[in-house]
């Protein structure tokens, strides 16, 4: 018996061993709940660096406060858990400070929108060359279940037991009119898709902005769910000439559970281009 | 050669050339070879007719403060001269405009108020200006001529000050300045029968090395620039903005970003980004922009991230009093914010220690992988000195962090528990250096770990790095170290520390036997120093610019016995006059 699941073992740790993606996972185990959707989104995250085959050395995951601060533990590579909302600021300096390394920040849709909402605009608005993971549940799950800046009104949540009163951002909308030159939304429950997506974030030349679709299975139960999410979310396969701002901003307002690139802008120099060109001394 | 001490103050009204009037007197009498410090006052808003005073003290010998009395007012503006007259001294110079325009019957001319052992020339300065240029703007060097024929000052090197100053300008600019100076130095000469005893005439210093006449601002950008700053992140405040300004220009010509945040969040966020890339990071604000980056001191020194703050404190809390200077954010930078939290903070005592305490702020952020706090003032910030072009810094100070070598690299402790608490520190791109950073409270690899002997061990670690910090402190000033007992010792912090140096001296004279004690580095405090020091003073007084004595009840803490404080709010900087005052009643 001993022997017959030690090579059953052997056996699946060898193929394990061979899934190469696997490489970018640290040997920390994560620390969220079962079923959570965090994973479905790391899972993208280590295959999308795979097949960029970046160096582990010279990434950096930065990350706020909330059950997405934990992500750069569980990534094989530099990582910094900074401050509730301030995973931006903190990615921006070092992406400007060091060029040469490929920054991503993540948060959580309180981190981003609720405490940190006054960074967004301006890491837009100066196109820094960043990647920013926006995993998006609409609760505050760490500390239990209190209301977000995407929870839908009128959701009964630990705060607003009566209903949520207020009305929920619409992340998307927000992202384009701050003028990110990338804007997009992935799906938790569709690594392949979420993987398509980080991937031509992370090759874009500027601040690439992606809203990720995700459950809280533990605070959640009627907003996004698996369930919910599974009947819901569908590819919006927005052809090249669609991707306009007008559209983008359309399918902002009238697709919520639409996933895909919305916008995105090549020409549009980074910052750091940006200010070579306004400091060049002739 | 004889002593020679003066202290002159234009007021007028902002925009009427008051802040240039005085710029260009100073820079003319450094040129002279005398020592100069000079202050200005000015109003928060832009316009609106508000009180502008220049002050300017020349010297022919070292200046530690910038005197209380003007021996000279020169009054471009009568209604706000008025209350400048409290500021000159009982037998002082008034200069006024004997004719000037009159749009309101209850305007009245300063020279009504002034006291009866004062002097006062009246001199029709709009009148002079008018016919020199055919506009009242060039009044401010009406006045200088009137000034420089009263003191016996050399017209020629003046005038010659004036087309330095407007150099860059329109020939007709230029001009109409050197003609109005001219016009007030003639009128003058002819009109006015001296009765007063000032005079330049012999005075003339032998010419010193070429001095660089500057601020603590523009020192602290030129200290950043020759420690190797690579990025600055900040937002507009005053008195700090000028920082930004200054690095903006000239940071990118040495291969480094400058970035303007939305708010000083995001600053200090930044700073601390680019400080874990490994990269010389800084940023500068008063009182209200600290508050906000308290929220990030915590994260720099828990995950031992490099980080220098520069807080040119103003008066009062919130937004107080913006071009008032005031000691009062001493708590917030020794202990503001929450935790155990060791940072370094390092209080420059004069201008030319605002370049030296840059310097070595960006240094021991590195090598002590922390925070580091620079608190200059509004008065630091914006007095200007004529002093010795400042020496670089050697090589020891341009490149500090201890980086892992292949054994710690091997099983890579980020947060390695070593006697200094000092740990190697991979930087990003280094290979087999992956590490984690956070917040949270961690083990050596830097994962949240909670154990109570964690916990303590982590915290022991933080705080290991203040003994050695202490060693790389400049050692604290210390006038009269020669002798064994003193009456009064001053114990001063930061710009107050000058006027303590010069009151000793004038104690001296006094009969009074008194030494003072001043240190650069804060926190930590170089406690048995101050503790030596005080076991030879009788009495202790500690002056300083803040009503609750901060520094006082800090030192009490050390020293354990009573002290005398002396406390001004007054938006002004120390003036030894009121030290001196302090120690006779003791």
């Amino acid at each position: 018996m001993e022997t017959i699941r030690s090579a059953y073992l052997d056996e699946k740790l060898e193929i394990v061993k061979n899934i190469d993606f696997l490489k970018y996972r640290s040997a920390d185990l994560p620390t969220w709940c079962p079923g959570c959707g965090y994973f479905g989104i790391v899972d993208a995250f280590y295959k999308a660096c795979r097949e960029l085959d970046l160096k582990h050395e010279n990434m950096v995951t930065v990350s706020g406060i909330g059950c997405s601060g934990r992500t750069p533990i569980f990534i094989n590579s530099y990582g910094f858990h900074t401050l509730h909302g301030r995973s931006i600021p903190v990615a921006s300096g070092l992406k400007l400070a060091r060029e040469d390394l490929t920054v991503f920040a993540v948060a959580g849709d309180g981190d981003a929108l609720g405490i940190g909402g006054g960074h967004l605009p301006h890491v837009a608005r100066k196109n820094i060359n960043i990647t920013f993971l926006l995993f998006d549940n609409s609760i505050y799950g760490l500390t239990k279940g209190q209301s977000s800046s995407t929870t839908p009104y009128e959701m009964k949540t630990n705060s607003h037991p009566a209903g949520n009163p207020d009305t929920p951002l619409n992340p998307i909308k927000l992202a384009l009119s701050y003028g990110a030159s990338f804007v997009a939304r992935g799906y938790a429950g569709d690594p392949q898709g979420l993987k398509q997506i980080i991937k031509e974030a992370t090759l874009h030349q500027g601040f690439s902005f992606i809203q990720i679709l995700t459950p809280c299975v533990t605070f959640d139960k009627e907003n996004k769910t698996w369930k919910n999410l599974k009947e819901k979310v569908y590819d919006l396969n927005l052809r090249k000439e669609e991707k306009n701002m007008e559209t983008a901003m359309r399918m902002a307002e009238n697709e919520p559970y639409g996933v895909g690139i919305f916008f995105q802008d090549r020409q549009r120099p980074h910052y750091q281009e940006i200010l070579r060109n306004l400091n060049k001394t002739d | 050669m004889k002593e020679f001490n003066i202290i002159i103050e234009i007021c007028g009204s902002a925009g009427e050339g008051t802040i240039s009037a005085g710029e260009i007197l100073s820079r003319f009498m450094s040129g002279q070879g005398f020592e100069i410090m000079s202050f200005d006052s000015y109003p928060a808003e832009i316009r609106g007719f508000g009180k502008c005073v220049a002050h300017t003290r020349i010297s022919t010998n070292r200046i530690y403060s910038p005197g209380k009395l003007a021996d000279v007012l020169i009054a471009l503006n009568d209604k706000h001269s008025i209350s400048q007259l409290s500021a000159l001294k009982e037998n002082g110079l008034l200069i006024y405009d004997s004719q000037p325009p009159r749009p309101h019957k209850e305007d009245k001319s300063v020279v009504g108020w002034a006291k009866p052992g004062m002097i006062s020339y009246g001199i029709p300065l709009n009148m002079l200006a008018h016919k020199a240029a055919g506009n009242a703007r060039g009044m401010n060097m009406v006045a200088l001529g009137a000034v420089a024929a009263l003191l016996h000052v050399d017209q020629h090197g003046f005038t010659d000050s004036i087309k330095v100053r407007y150099g860059k300008k329109k020939q007709i600019v230029i001009d109409s300045n050197v003609n109005s100076f001219l016009e007030g130095y003639n009128w003058t000469e002819k009109n006015i029968k001296k009765i007063d005893p000032h005079s330049f005439k012999g005075m003339t210093p032998s010419k010193q090395k070429e001095k660089l006449i500057i601020n603590g601002n523009q020192l602290v950008a030129q200290a950043a620039l020759v420690a190797n700053l690579s990025f600055y992140a900040g937002y507009p405040i005053t008195p700090a903005t000028k920082i930004m300004e200054i690095l903006s220009r000239e940071l990118p010509k040495h291969g480094g970003v400058l970035l303007q945040t939305e708010d000083e969040i995001s600053a200090i966020g930044a700073v601390i980004g680019a400080g874990f890339g490994g990269k010389r990071a800084m940023t500068a604000t008063s009182g209200p922009g600290f508050a906000l980056m308290t929220e990030f001191t915590g994260l720099s020194v828990m995950a031992e991230v490099p980080a220098v703050i520069i807080d040119s404190q103003r008066a009062g809390p919130s937004t107080g009093m913006p071009t008032k200077t005031e000691q009062s954010d001493f708590n917030s930078a020794v202990s503001g914010g929450t935790g155990d939290c060791p940072r370094i903070v390092l209080a420059p005592t004069d201008t030319k220690s605002c370049y030296e305490a840059t310097i070595l702020a960006l240094y021991l952020a590195e090598k002590y992988q922390t925070l580091v706090v620079v608190l200059l003032d509004f008065f630091l910030s914006n007095s200007i000195r004529n002093i010795n072009i400042p020496e670089k810094p050697s090589s020891k100070y341009l490149d500090a962090n201890i980086a892992p070598d292949k054994n710690d690299l091997k099983d890579y402790q980020r947060y390695k528990i070593t006697k200094n608490g000092v740990s190697p520190r991979a930087i990003p791109g280094t290979p087999g250096g992956m590490f984690f950073s956070t917040g949270l409270e961690h083990d050596v690899y830097g994962r949240p770990n909670y154990s109570e002997a964690g916990h303590l061990e982590m915290t022991q670690k933080r705080f290991a790095k203040f003994n050695t910090v202490l060693s790389e402190a400049p050692a604290p000033e210390i006038s009269a170290i020669d002798r064994d007992e003193f009456d009064i010792g001053i114990i001063s912090w930061g710009s107050s520390a000058g006027a303590a140096h010069e009151t000793v001296m004038s104690a001296q004279k006094e009969g009074i036997n008194a030494s003072s004690f001043s240190s650069m580095m804060v926190s930590p405090f170089p406690e048995k120093a101050l503790i030596e020091f005080a076991d030879k003073c009788k009495k202790i007084l500690i002056p300083e610019l803040n009503f609750s004595g901060q520094f006082a009840s800090f030192a009490t803490q050390i020293l354990k016995r009573p002290v005398e404080r002396l406390n001004f709010i007054t938006g002004r900087p120390m003036a030894s006059e009121d030290i001196l005052q302090k120690m006779r009643d003791m």
